[in-house]
């Protein structure tokens, strides 16, 4: 068993249902290719810094996946079709920081500011 | 009399200091910024980090200039490249 890093860009007139949706059917493929998903980053409505299919925003997600490499295939083959996504990206790691999330820090100074 | 050797050997030390041909204790290397204790982990969601070592045009900048290790170098560029598909930098 491995440790993978998967993120995945969706775009950004995605409604969050569709999103919960998207989710809902990718932890599916792991599961059914006998993986596990550790943990789940909502990363939000980001800013691109360039234009992807003409897309300035795109929504983050970030998966945390255990599983062999056969997993990560099935899973890539699924996206590749899905029209929803605009791009993703897996990094195999030795350790899982679950502790740090870069992205999280970043809407509570949002929140703070608009109060 | 004593006071006058003082500052003698005080003005010598600091020509010493602006003359081109220095003694090794003078010229000091920049050590590596991401190796060593307590240094930063490379990691491509770390968007703050990588901004550092690249310059206004998002070109990752020469370690000469950064005086980052060898080896941190390789992970630096490779976690920066990772960031640019992701439309992060």
């Amino acid at each position: 068993m491995n440790l993978y890093e998967h993120t995945i860009i969706a775009r950004s007139d995605v409604s969050p249902n569709q999103i919960k949706q998207l989710l809902d059917k990718y932890t599916k493929i792991v599961e059914k290719f006998d993986g596990n998903i550790v943990k789940t980053e909502n990363w939000g409505l980001l800013y691109l810094s360039y234009l992807i299919k003409k897309n300035k925003k795109g929504n983050y997600i970030h998966l945390k996946i255990k599983g062999s490499g056969k997993t990560i295939s099935e899973l890539e083959k699924n996206e590749k079709i899905d029209k929803n996504l605009l791009r993703f990206l897996t990094v195999k790691v030795k350790k899982f920081d679950l502790k740090t999330n870069y992205f999280e820090k970043k809407q509570e100074e949002v929140r703070e500011k608009s109060y | 009399m004593k006071r006058n050797n003082k500052k003698k050997k005080s003005t010598q030390s600091n020509f010493a200091k602006l003359s081109i041909f220095q003694p090794q204790k003078y010229k000091f290397k920049k050590k590596c910024p991401l190796s060593g204790k307590g240094a930063p982990v490379i990691d491509y969601k770390n968007v703050k980090l990588l901004k550092k070592y690249m310059t206004e045009n998002g070109k990752i900048m020469p370690s000469r200039i950064t005086s980052v290790s060898q080896k941190k170098q390789r992970e630096l560029s490779l976690s920066i490249k990772r960031a640019r598909n992701l439309a992060l930098i």
